[in-house]
């Protein structure tokens, strides 16, 4: 029994591993496509069938490229600080409920690495774990403009760890727990019992929050290239910086996942459709949103990025508590 | 059996991260390896199975280190190393032995003399999160609001601090007010 | 050639506007009356709904270079062409050496020399791309449409060398047929017969 549970463990970690390494490779593609389409553009067209293995030829590139330590780094934190990002992402991973059971061959299979009851706070808190890479790498890289993306860093994790905290905190208080596999089965029973419909305000809160938790584009201070060069990543080439960037989608695909489990009905089955892919279609939309974002609005200001977190967010979040409070007591 | 493995292997890990911590003398080195210490020590709640309390080691200290890294941005070039001045260092060997004996000696003797006893042991049918809500809100009430009340109490006070002429806008202003305000202070 | 009109027309003020640009803020509640307008008038989603709206309308503006070429002007000056005499097929470049003179960055050399016929003819052509700046100068100055600027701006080259053959410029006997009068740069324009005036005498 032991030893079976083991052997299931590694080989879900296996498959969580590759699936999702290649997923972010697929969904730099997808980006630089769907961002293309809107921008009356066509991407990626040479590699392959319309540019289908221009994934490949970036991971050749990624991975033959010569892996590049300045001088004046700090040697040791400078090759640590992006291996903390992807690790962390892909850690994140360990506590989400992905599928529905399912069994092959007469054993039960359920697709979650480990199903710890405060599964919600363990993928938020290991999330932003992933934050000390940015941070890091920026603090190590010794060069100003990585030490600019550093100290946004340090901002943005202080004060958006917040918000999603707080955001998701009325829709724990309506389930009553912090395992995400108990909010799937509240919400079970279609649409109309999904906790989107009871938190819309909620919702709204932790999307926003996710976009600044992934630094996707409203909120990219770390690496915008008009302000900070490229931020902490500035001086990283080849797989170092690939790391940062495989990091970066895994946390989109996991915010994509939370999101879906917490608001949007999980894998319940979607009338239809059976729930393994109804999840699948809540996170590429997910995915799609947050690419959409990137390709119709302009980022912001670090003092609006903080106007916005402590005089409209936090303020929202904390009276949306209180009212989802009043309302369960009444 | 894994337990077992477990644990030594990351006793030693926060031992080696805090040692770090403690004997570097660069404080790039001092504040990544506390991090990476306090975030070992919630693999020992994961291993006792207080889920809750590790997930919240983890979210609460990083939160806390990564504000300690703002300030090492800020006082000290992080990739240099410190240079310390020691008046004595008897005086400072001393005082800090004598502190960690203490330590020891304070955690050590409830346990020698197996007086240690879980007061709300963790129970099956309750979850981690709602054993913590209950010892929290019976047994330590009185605590949890008087560090809620200091919590406020710091708040406030830091919003007072940092308020202080918040509306001047230094971008604004042109450079000779600055010059004669500064001279005016002098 | 109607579609490059437009660009001809100087007047571009003519389409210009005023944008309204409204009264910026100046207390705390109208600036929370205007974070209250932008965010209920829903002003972000107008963008998002632009841009999936070119997603699906999918007008794609991509010129795929190596294997689409944008057409380009008759009088684009890209790497020039000696063109031969349509009957005979001899060179009708007479050695007059102005385009070497008129050269601004002094790229060009002639050698000549008198043939059987007492005619001068050239027998080194060079002109040194790496350094040529396409101005059109020695087009202009050929008294006899030798030197031309062709179509041709495809010149990246791994030697320097091969910046400056003649045999590539010069028209090759074989495609005598194929070699069109210049109607580009530094030929005289479709019009020119009408606009040359009787040189006044009068006085």
């Amino acid at each position: 029994m032991e030893s079976a549970f083991v052997i299931e463990t590694i080989i879900k970690i296996l498959v969580v591993l590759g699936l999702f390494s290649a997923l972010a490779g697929f969904a730099t593609y997808v980006e630089r496509k769907v961002l293309a389409f809107m921008q009356r553009r066509l991407g990626p067209m040479h590699v392959g069938p319309w540019g289908l293995l221009q994934v490949l030829a970036d991971g050749i590139k990624l991975f033959t490229k010569e892996d590049f330590i300045p001088q004046g780094a700090n040697r040791i934190i400078f090759m640590i600080a992006p291996v903390i990002t992807a690790a962390s992402a892909f850690i994140a991973m360990a506590a989400i409920p992905m599928f529905p059971e399912f069994t092959i061959g007469g054993y039960t299979v359920r697709p979650i690495i480990s199903d710890i009851n405060v599964g919600l706070l363990f993928v938020l808190g290991v999330m932003a774990i992933g934050l000390y890479g940015p941070l890091l790498a920026g603090m190590a890289s010794g060069n100003k403009w990585s030490l600019l993306g550093a100290a946004r860093t340090a901002v943005q994790f202080l004060s958006y760890e917040v918000v999603t905290g707080l955001s998701v905190l009325a829709p724990v208080m309506i389930v009553g727990s912090l395992s995400l596999i108990d909010f799937n089965n509240y919400q079970a029973g279609g649409i109309s019992n999904w906790l989107v419909w009871k938190q819309p305000v909620a919702f709204i809160l932790f999307l926003i929050a996710g976009f600044a938790e992934t630094n996707r584009t409203p909120f990219d201070l770390l690496e915008h290239e008009a302000e900070v060069i490229s931020g902490y990543a500035t001086e990283y080439s080849g797989m170092r910086w690939g790391m940062f960037f495989i990091g970066e989608y895994a946390n989109m695909f996991t915010i994509g996942f939370l999101a879906s489990l917490i608001f949007l009905g999980g894998f319940n089955d979607l009338g239809f459709i059976p729930g393994a892919i109804a999840i699948l279609l809540k996170v590429f939309f997910f995915i799609f949103l947050f690419i959409w974002a990137r390709a119709s609005w302009p980022h912001i200001r670090p003092d609006q990025l903080m106007w916005l977190c402590w005089k409209v967010l936090m303020p929202i979040a904390v009276i949306n508590v209180v009212i989802t409070g009043i309302v369960m007591m009444f | 059996m894994y337990e077992v493995v477990a644990f030594y292997l990351f006793a030693a890990l926060t031992i080696t991260m805090f040692t770090i911590t403690v004997m570097t003398k660069n404080a790039l080195y001092a504040m990544t390896s506390l991090a990476a210490g306090m975030i070992f020590i919630s693999a020992f709640f994961f291993l006792l199975d207080a889920d809750f309390l590790g997930v919240v080691q983890i979210i609460v200290y990083s939160g806390a280190v990564m504000a300690v890294y703002a300030f090492g941005m800020m006082f000290l070039d992080t990739l240099k190393d410190v240079k310390e001045k020691n008046p004595s260092k008897k005086i400072v060997f001393f005082l800090s032995g004598m502190i960690a004996l203490l330590l020891v000696i304070i955690l050590l003797t409830p346990m020698i003399s197996d007086k240690v006893q879980a007061l709300y042991p963790v129970s099956d049918e309750l979850g981690n999160a709602e054993a913590v809500g209950i010892v929290l809100f019976t047994k330590y009430l009185v605590p949890f609001e008087v560090a809620a009340i200091m919590l406020l109490v710091a708040m406030i006070a830091g919003i007072i601090l940092a308020s202080k002429r918040m509306d001047e806008s230094i971008t604004l202003k042109v450079d000779e007010e600055i010059e004669k305000e500064v001279k005016g202070s002098q | 050639m109607n579609g490059l009109e437009q660009f001809k027309d100087r007047n571009v003020s003519q389409n210009y506007y005023r944008v309204k640009i409204e009264p910026y803020p100046k207390t705390p509640w109208e600036r929370f009356k205007r974070v209250v307008r932008r965010s209920l008038r829903l002003e972000l989603f107008v963008g998002l709904k632009i841009t999936l709206m070119e997603m699906l309308r999918f007008k794609i503006h991509t010129i795929q270079y190596p294997k689409e070429k944008l057409p380009i002007s008759p009088r684009y000056r890209a790497v020039h062409k000696l063109l031969r005499l349509l009957e005979s097929g001899n060179e009708r470049c007479i050695g007059c050496g102005l385009c070497e003179k008129i050269c601004i960055s002094n790229c060009i050399r002639i050698d000549t020399r008198p043939d059987e016929n007492g005619r001068k003819i050239p027998t080194e052509y060079t002109i040194n791309f790496g350094r040529c700046i396409f101005c059109g100068y020695c087009a202009e100055v050929c008294p006899e449409l030798a030197i031309v600027h062709g179509q041709d701006y495809e010149h990246a080259s791994e030697q320097r060398a091969q910046f400056a053959l003649k045999e590539d410029m010069l028209t090759p006997l074989d495609k005598l047929k194929e070699q069109k009068e210049y109607p580009g740069f530094g030929a005289p324009t479709p019009a020119a017969d009408k606009l040359i005036k009787k040189t006044p005498l009068a006085y």
